[in-house]
């Protein structure tokens, strides 16, 4: 992969010659190993499915966890290493709650997808009384999905700390095959409904084991409710609803 | 003997007392603000006199400030810390429109200054806000705080030196107070004068204040906020406004989505 | 308690049989003298060595300050030959009233910043500080210092001339960050004393408004040297011996020494005053 592999991937804060930081780009692999993500953004609300690996029968699949409420009106789902991402929810919940207790309003869901991205490149050889360093980059992707005056968005961020907003996006493992049904499926005046069915439909077609209620969730972020993870009995309808 | 030692004791200790001549970092610089909500518009206004006890230190000081296309604040009692809490005020809106790239909404600039004047409250700011200016739905609001944050939004609020002389006025003419309708009459409905009358109003508080209040006067600032897409013809062209009034519009602050803020000035008596 | 000027150095209760501040410090032992063994921060809790009030003007073609010479140890005429007027760079002034350690200490920090602007003009084309951006330093620094309560104990005024905008600049700044600006103004005693006299000479020519004609240079100095009189006269804190300083677009000139023509003659007829005896 990486044919100039040098001296140069070994600290986190050194170029390499060609000008690239090996570390960042590594933890950008971490993310093609996690789970499949996808995010479709409507008119109506953006949506977010995520694939759960349920690598035994006798794990509870209930607690896996891989898609978080940051507040009533944004959500998100991960892909990489999940842990890394509580520290990147936890900021963003903290910002949205100062947010709207200092100005009386909702944060923009762009604002607090730059919050987060803030954190990103906080890693490095820590400088003495500089305390709040990491010491690696974060090893996980976001999809930020959320609603505000500017209607429903979604927002990519990665451990670069870049973020970049989509109509509809697929990170993860099977993200290559996933983005491109996106592609071909996506269209502007989606349905809310249509959305989960595509949102599924994808997962599908990337998942190695048959998909059922276990091993997805499926979230939505809507004018009306705000954000939501659906629950057992919806999931199964959308799940019903998808072309064999 | 006896009284001459008691004479020295009492006066030795007059003598060697230590000298209490603690600083007082405060100061009132009198003066008093007004604001009244309308339907669609906002009036803020203030008058320019600057004053330490009985001398006046200057016959125009700002007191009014405008913040964005939508907001005007008015700020009063000692002058250094509303001067220095307007220029905090503005560069955390500045702040936000980076961050945001929106101007703040006129209820967001309430609860900010709500946690600015909070954030000092074991060294308070002594300052008597009142904040005017349009709402995200259109309405003309009116908050008002006092030094350590406490705020309400409200349909007018007098403040300052002579607030004990013009908020009962305004409780009577804005609110109604004290008024009974006509038998078989519509009830009264705070908040819905035409601007004609609420710039009347303002006016008559400020030189009625000036005559009775030794610390208001030199000259009357009065913003108008108006909401956007509202016709301007009551405020703007000839005869609209009483002798001796002058009314500009001043420019947008931001992108100009329409609101309108005005400037309308005229003198009060300078003794 | 009261921190007008005028009162800077006096007692919280008038109504003292004997008034041991009217000597102050002479009178009493302070009890802050030997504080500085015992504490590790010092304040400056009351003024000790002070200059009385000065005087700021506009008129034609610039402004004009007026300082008097004395710096006084509470009521002892300590130092009689103290200029209280300082130029900033080349178009701006200050006339100092109040503590003149604190006025020493902020002449040190101006003179020190204006160095780095001149030292910076020396290899870029960096404009030098208009008398706004030096008034706006003063009026943070001394606000700044009464946050702390800490405060800088002078009542200052800023005289100069803005060369971009051609146009006078006058605004007075105190210890505890008040600022405001006037076409006339007066610190301390002069408040009282000066400020109606300067008020109603420049009204009289200029109107209210102040967009009438100014008054010409020679009109302002007699106006100054006036109120200086007035000011002797009364101000039992004063000196008949004081300077002007005049900001133009030629620049800051401070004049020599000066002293106004007074009259005492009158004084010998006043009873407890003369020789006569009861």
């Amino acid at each position: 992969m990486f044919l100039t592999r040098s001296e140069y991937d070994r600290g986190v804060n050194t170029f390499s010659p060609e000008g690239r930081l090996f570390q960042v780009e590594y933890a950008m692999e971490a993310i093609k190993l996690g789970s499949t993500t996808v995010g479709i953004t409507t008119p109506e609300g953006t949506v977010l499915a995520v694939e759960k690996r349920v690598p035994s029968p006798l794990l509870e699949s209930s607690s896996i966890e891989k898609i978080m409420e940051i507040d009533a009106h944004i959500g998100c789902a991960m892909s990489g290493l999940t842990a890394d991402a509580r520290t990147m929810v936890d900021h963003a919940r903290v910002t949205s709650q100062m947010h709207a207790f200092t100005y009386d309003e909702s944060i923009g869901v762009e604002s607090c997808t730059q919050a987060v991205c803030d954190l990103a490149l906080r890693f490095g050889e820590s400088v003495e009384d500089d305390d709040a360093l990491m010491s690696r980059p974060f090893g996980v992707a976001l999809l930020i999905a959320g609603i505000d005056e500017k209607g429903p968005q979604l927002y990519h961020t990665d451990p670069s700390g870049t973020f970049v907003r989509y109509d509809a996006k697929a990170i993860g493992s099977g993200s290559d095959a996933a983005q491109q049904s996106l592609q071909d499926a996506f269209h502007k005046q989606m349905t809310l409904v249509e959305a989960h069915t595509l949102a599924l439909k994808v997962l599908k077609q990337v998942m190695e084991e048959k998909l059922d209620e276990n091993n997805v969730q499926l979230a939505q972020v809507t004018r009306e409710h705000g954000f939501e993870i659906l629950g057992e009995t919806e999931l199964k309808q959308v799940i019903e609803g998808i072309p064999a | 003997m006896a009284m001459h030692a008691e004479r020295s004791a009492a006066l030795h200790e007059l003598t060697s007392a230590p000298i209490q001549h603690a600083f007082n970092p405060y100061e009132d610089n009198g003066g008093t603000i007004l604001a009244i909500a309308g339907k669609d518009f906002s009036v803020i206004a203030g008058d320019t006199r600057q004053s330490q006890g009985y001398s006046i230190q200057t016959r125009y000081a700002r007191k009014v400030w405008q913040l964005t296309d939508r907001a005007v604040l008015a700020t009063n009692g000692f002058a250094a810390d509303g001067n220095n809490f307007v220029k905090k005020v503005k560069q955390r809106l500045e702040w936000y429109e980076h961050a945001h790239h929106k101007q703040m909404p006129l209820k967001s600039i309430a609860r900010m200054i709500q946690t600015i004047l909070y954030g000092k409250r074991f060294f308070p700011y002594y300052v008597y806000n009142i904040l005017g200016g349009i709402e995200e739905d259109g309405t003309g609001a009116v908050y008002s705080y006092d030094p350590v944050g406490t705020y309400e939004r409200e349909s007018c609020r007098a403040a300052g030196a002579a607030q004990s002389i013009l908020q009962p006025f305004l409780d009577n003419q804005i609110y109604f107070k004290n008024q009974t309708p006509e038998p078989g009459a519509e009830p009264f409905i705070p908040g819905n004068l035409p601007l004609s009358t609420v710039l009347a109003l303002v006016v008559d508080s400020f030189t009625s204040a000036t005559e009775r209040h030794i610390e208001v006067g030199d000259g009357l600032e009065v913003y108008v906020v108006m909401k956007k897409g509202r016709p301007t013809d009551d405020l703007v062209g000839e005869g609209k406004l009483a002798p001796g009034m002058a009314v500009e519009e001043l420019d947008a602050l931001g992108e100009g989505d329409g609101e309108k803020t005005f400037l309308v000035t005229r003198s009060l008596k300078r003794d | 308690m009261n921190q007008h000027p005028a009162m800077w150095g006096h007692p919280m209760t008038p109504h003292q049989a004997f008034n041991a501040h009217t000597a102050f410090p002479l009178a009493t032992p302070n009890p802050m003298r030997n504080q500085h063994a015992s504490s590790p921060v010092s304040h400056t809790q009351q003024p000790l060595v002070t200059g009385t009030s000065v005087l700021g003007l506009k008129y034609k073609d610039g402004v004009m300050l007026a300082a008097d010479n004395l710096a006084s140890y509470g009521s002892l005429a300590r130092f009689r030959d103290i200029q209280r007027l300082h130029p900033l760079g080349n178009h701006t002034c200050l006339a100092v009233s109040g503590d003149m350690s604190d006025y020493q200490y902020l002449k040190k920090e101006l003179d020190g910043l204006l160095r780095e602007e001149e030292a910076l003009s020396l290899s870029d084309s960096h404009p030098a500080l208009h008398p706004s951006q030096i008034y706006a330093f003063l009026a943070n620094l001394f606000y700044a210092r009464r946050s702390k309560v800490n405060p800088i104990w002078n009542a200052i005024l800023v005289g100069g001339w803005d060369a971009t905008k051609e146009e006078s600049f006058l605004g007075y700044v105190d210890l505890l960050g008040t600022t405001y600006s006037s076409p006339t103004l007066a610190t301390g005693f002069g408040s009282h004393i000066a400020q109606p006299l300067l008020r109603e000479a420049f009204e009289k020519k200029a109107g209210i408004d102040g967009k009438g004609e100014l008054l010409t240079a020679e009109e302002a100095e007699a106006l100054l040297n006036e109120c200086m009189k007035v000011l002797f006269y009364r101000d039992a804190r004063s000196l008949n011996k004081y300077q002007i300083a005049t900001v133009t677009k030629e620049g800051v000139q401070i004049s020599e020494s000066k002293s106004a023509e007074t009259q005492w003659g009158f004084a010998e007829a006043l009873r407890g005053y003369g020789a006569q005896q009861q």
